[in-house]
């Protein structure tokens, strides 16, 4: 630690609370990914190092690693390799776009491969752009009333977005756009600028769906995959066969149907599981939804971790790990409101809105609050890359926090 | 507090981002709240209806078991070689990737000859051609589970050395509407079979054997119309679970005790529930309510007599035959010819022979299902006199010693009557030896003894049921005191008095009528179940008290002991009737009778009936054997024998109880 200055004053350097927060959630994921997994698993005779939670136990470790690192280097020294890291970051975007480069998953091009270790870039990007955002709006206030500046941080914002709805990951595309607001928002951005945009956006955004929801197929403007569309319907309780047009046959009727009971499966699948936790829950490893498969078997321990947790150990559970989420969200408004500057709160700002909405639209989908998007909940769902950028956001609050400003 | 702080915060902008946050949450814990706890119940339920199968246990029906314990109804066990689905899951997933991957090197190589004829890349539409659809991977699926599955079958069938039948249609059923339950492939193993099972299939991965328990009557035929037959039953009984997921049938009975106790039977059927996952295949099973095997009957019913009655009967085609322990109206034996095997019930229809047995079964000529015994109206012919005798020698007017000139058939009237019995002087004993309609249409005709049949008739309870068997037995047809008051000829007398004209009876209300002349005039309720005794009980739930006096004849010992003896003349005497069911050295008492039968207002020819009523010994009369014949010769020729049969086998049993006993005097119808 030979880089870290000598503390100022007897408080600890740490947010200690926030930590513990971080902990709890860790030791929880690496138990119920666990309970997810291990069921599956164990029949297969897979050794034990080969196991999901044993990964997860890594990755933890390498991002425990990563955020160390990113509360070491002061937050004003990454700043100003922001630029470079954003460009780095839409550089890996692009890869992944790149057939031979990405490698894709269940129809959407996520990941990139680093020596058999698969990595979503989308992640890392969500980071990268909150740091160069954070650069970029920490200028002078003054400098904020000008277009130009305002329409290039928008710039920086639609950028990644845009990659990352290419992927396509809707979710993960989704979480930037209140980040990007948000950090607009407390570097003091012109309050009729933001009006405008959400004015315009807002109308946007229903025209969109509107289009995509109701219009017939040749009317639509805009075009996303059969899937996503498929999860938009389901989010709005849309009849497919009613959707598809006076035209179909019967017998396509059906099917639509039929297809239609196939996607809300998985949302189906995590009420019940959600729902029938009850109070209590049915004690770890004893959920039915979890070890009888009805639970979406490929995305149980990732995007649906919530759904096991919260059938295994009941409202009690999930209000736990509310309430954990809750501490590390309002440490990360404390640590916003002690930055030693605006770039410091700014990044607070950031890192917290991105773990909120995550959180948000995941354990929203959960419950059928938010349509399903592939976004994964911060520290407890599996998958390396999740893992690090949380643990690495995690980090940078510490950051912001040590290098506070002094009382 | 850390939330607190951060809502009253200076800086405007955090104090928003502070505010959405934590309105955010308010929302993640108000859905969490409604889900979890509001709609718990509702979840809990959708998780139950998808995730669990509620599957009946059926009950161990009771057994019936004979008046020593021996059984005539039991349940066997029938092996069966289940295939249970959820072990070859995996299996089927194998075989199914490697079919797909199949069929997609396939579709790629047409793609490619389709591609090289064109000369040109296909278009995307035609490539479309040329990918797997998801119909066919529904073929697929349907079509490598079934391959998997009847290779096995058929594996099995090689080692058990038999072939077996395994449908697509069957499999496919099973799979899609009960994939959670295993299929039976093998029903009823036989035991060279189960060996083999054991030896070489023990660990094939979803074969297993399995017992399921199967109404068995261990003596075929016997007591067939005693024991009625149960049939596999659907229908959900009182106080039980009506809706299941899957129902395992047990029987219903649907004749004879069978069904008369049906209830007490066939105990209460348990249930399990079985927890099944996102395929539908098995996971595991708890059992919530274990089934309670059924209550067990026993009777008074004698195997050894029961068999050797049905062995004399069944030569002489259609009849009935009733054994009556006449000190306590127990019925010992009771057999309706022809009988039907039982199992035929259960087994169910595979074979040939059974299928000859059900047209057997339903052949309206001979009519196997009725019990003669109790559920047909039959004139009593000559039979019959034995009460008019008992009727005239209360009123005084019958003199046993005096003689009657009989002119060889009688005048009523303007009708004669014929008579089988020679011309010439009778007295009572004579009468009853010759069976003279004349002597007994004089003794009828006389004043005060009309009156009197019909009160021996009423206190025999003719034209009455015995409850013995609800529902297969008739009441007969027997005068009321009203009946003979109006509208009432001498003719009808005269017919009465020879049992013919406005009486039926059956073979039980005769047996109970021969009783009672035998034990001094008690009318006895004839008995046939003894107890009812719960499963694993030390003591039985419920007796049936022995020796229920119904009612009393009411006549003078000296009258029954004229009749008695008239009746030991009809057998021992070379010229009685009842001759041919002589045994020496073993009196019995007997009386024959041939009824005439109408028909459709005629009086059949060849359709007569015939009767030998008896009982012995005649020093201390234990049974009473009543045998019937349709459609017989004459009770002396075709009924007398039969009972001289029976008898023989009373005798033999008594002698094989009293070596078994040791010395002392047994009387087998007195033997626990």
């Amino acid at each position: 630690m030979m880089l870290s200055p000598t503390p100022k004053e007897k408080q600890s350097r740490f947010d200690l609370l926030q930590l513990a927060a971080v902990l709890a959630l860790i030791v929880i994921s690496v138990a119920f990914v666990y309970s997810a997994t291990a069921g599956s698993e164990l029949g297969t005779h897979l050794a034990w190092h080969r196991q999901t939670y044993f990964r997860q136990i890594i990755w933890f470790a390498l991002g425990l690693v990563a955020a160390a690192g990113a509360c070491v280097i002061e937050y004003h020294v990454l700043s100003r390799w922001s630029v470079v890291i954003y460009w780095g970051s839409i550089l890996t975007l692009v890869a992944v776009l790149i057939p031979g480069l990405g490698s894709s998953h269940h129809g959407a091009g996520r990941w990139i491969e680093f020596g058999g270790i698969q990595l979503q870039p989308s992640e890392f990007a969500k980071l990268a752009f909150i740091l160069a955002m954070a650069h970029y709006l920490s200028r002078p206030m003054d400098e904020l009333r000008q277009p130009k500046i305002f329409w290039t941080a928008l710039g920086l914002m639609v950028l990644p977005f845009v990659l990352i709805m290419k992927e396509p990951d809707l979710g993960s595309g989704l979480v930037l756009l209140p980040t990007g607001l948000a950090m607009l928002y407390a570097a003091g951005a012109p309050a009729a600028y933001l009006r405008r945009l959400f004015t315009v956006g807002g109308l946007a955004t229903v025209l969109i769906l509107g289009d995509l929801l109701f219009a017939p197929q040749r009317w639509q403007v805009v075009h996303i995959h059969d899937y996503q569309k498929s999860r938009l319907l389901v989010y709005f309780g849309l009849d497919y066969a009613t959707y598809a047009g006076r035209e179909v046959s019967p017998a396509e009727r059906q099917r639509l149907r039929e297809k239609q009971f196939n996607a809300s499966l998985n949302v189906r699948q995590s009420l019940i599981a959600v729902g029938s936790g009850g109070l209590l829950g049915k004690g770890w490893r004893q959920g039915r939804q979890n070890g009888l498969g009805f639970l979406p078997q490929a995305s149980k321990h990732n995007d649906f971790i919530f759904s096991v947790i919260a059938e295994e150990k009941g409202f009690i559970g999930s209000v736990t790990v509310l309430a954990l989420y809750a501490v590390i969200l309002f440490t990360g408004i404390r640590i916003a409101g002690q930055a030693r500057d605006r770039l410091g709160k700014l990044l607070a700002v950031g890192v917290v809105t991105l773990l909120f909405s995550h959180v948000f639209i995941n354990i929203g989908m959960n419950i059928r609050i938010m349509p399903v998007t592939g976004v994964p909940l911060p520290l407890l769902s599996y998958g390396g890359s999740s893992v690090l950028g949380s643990l690495i956001a995690i980090g940078l609050l510490q950051n912001i926090h040590i290098y506070r400003k002094a009382y | 507090m850390l939330i607190l702080d951060q809502l009253k915060k200076d800086d405007p902008h955090l104090r928003l981002l502070a505010t959405v946050t934590a309105i955010g949450l308010a929302i993640l814990l108000g859905g969490l709240w409604w889900v979890q706890l509001v709609s718990s119940e509702y979840y809990q339920q959708k998780l139950d209806i998808q995730a669990q199968r509620t599957v009946r246990i059926p009950a161990l029906r009771g057994a019936i078991v004979d008046r020593e314990g021996r059984l005539l109804a039991e349940n066997r066990p029938n092996y069966n070689v289940d295939l249970y689905l959820e072990d070859l899951s995996p299996k089927f997933d194998a075989a199914f990737l490697a079919a797909l991957r199949q069929t997609r090197t396939e579709l790629a190589r047409r793609a490619a000859e389709a591609a090289k004829q064109l000369g040109r890349k296909l278009t995307p539409a035609e490539r479309k051609e040329f990918q797997v659809s998801d119909a066919m991977v529904n073929d697929l699926h349907r079509v490598t589970r079934y391959q998997v599955s009847s290779q096995i079958v058929a594996n099995l069938g090689v080692r058990l050395q038999e072939t077996i039948p395994f449908t697509e249609k069957v499999f496919e059923r099973r799979y899609s509407e009960a994939r959670a339950l295993p299929l039976p492939v093998v029903r009823q193993l036989s035991a060279t079979n189960v060996a083999r099972f054991e030896e070489q299939s023990m660990h094939t991965p979803g074969l297993e054997l399995d017992v399921q328990s199967l109404r068995y009557y261990p003596h075929g035929s016997l007591a067939a119309h005693l024991l009625g037959y149960v049939t596999r039953n659907e229908i959900a009984t009182d106080g039980e679970l009506a809706e299941y997921s899957y129902r395992l049938d047990d029987y219903a009975g649907k004749a004879g005790l069978e069904l008369q106790f049906d209830k007490e039977l066939r105990g209460v059927a348990g249930a399990k529930s079985v927890l099944v996952n996102n395929q539908g295949y098995r996971q595991s099973e708890t059992v919530w309510a274990p089934s309670e095997p059924g209550a067990s009957l026993a009777l008074t019913i004698d195997l050894d007599i029961q068999r050797a009655t049905e062995l004399a009967l069944q030569p002489k085609g259609r009849g009935a035959a009733v054994v009556l322990d006449t000190q306590n109206g127990d019925v010992l034996a009771m057999a309706s010819a022809p009988a039907y095997n039982l199992n035929m019930f259960v087994q169910g229809l595979d074979t040939a022979a059974a299928a000859k047995e059900w047209e057997r079964f339903g052949d309206t000529n001979s009519r196997p299902q009725l019990n003669r015994a109790t559920y047909e109206n039959y004139p009593p012919g000559s039979i019959f006199k034995i009460v008019v005798a008992l009727a005239g020698l209360e009123a005084g007017t019958l003199n046993p010693r005096d003689t009657f000139q009989s002119p060889g058939f009688a005048m009523v009237g303007h009708r004669r009557i014929k008579d089988t019995a020679p011309p010439g002087p009778y007295d009572l004993d004579r009468a009853l030896a010759l069976s003279s309609n004349s002597y007994f249409i004089e003794q009828g005709l006389k004043k005060g003894v009309l009156p009197r049949i019909v009160e021996l008739g009423r206190r025999l309870h003719l034209g009455e049921k015995s409850g013995l068997l609800p529902g297969q037995e008739t009441k007969g047809i027997f005068p009321t005191a009203a009946d003979i008051t109006s509208g009432w000829s001498d003719s009808t007398t005269a017919n009465l008095s020879i049992g013919q004209g406005p009486i039926d009876v059956t073979p039980l209300q005769m047996a109970v009528m021969t009783a009672a002349v035998a034990n001094g005039g008690r009318v006895f309720a004839p008995r046939l179940v003894t107890r009812i005794q719960a499963y694993g009980a030390e003591q039985p739930s419920q007796v049936f008290p022995e020796g229920v006096v119904r009612d009393n004849l009411g006549v003078s010992k000296r009258s029954l002991d004229w009749v008695r003896e008239a009746m030991v003349h009809d057998v021992e005497d070379e010229r009685g009737t009842g001759h041919a069911c002589r045994i020496p050295g073993f009196r019995i008492g007997g009386k024959t009778g041939t009824a005439q039968v109408e028909k459709n207002g005629h009086i059949a020819k060849g359709a007569q009936l015939t009767w030998f009523v008896s009982f012995a010994p005649y020093e201390n009369p234990r049974y009473a054997v009543v045998v019937t014949v349709e459609s017989g010769a004459s009770g002396g020729l075709t009924c007398a024998p039969v009972a001289r049969q029976i008898y023989q086998a009373l005798r033999e049993r008594e002698a094989q109880k009293e070596r078994k006993a040791g010395p002392k005097m047994g009387v087998l119808a007195q033997l626990p």
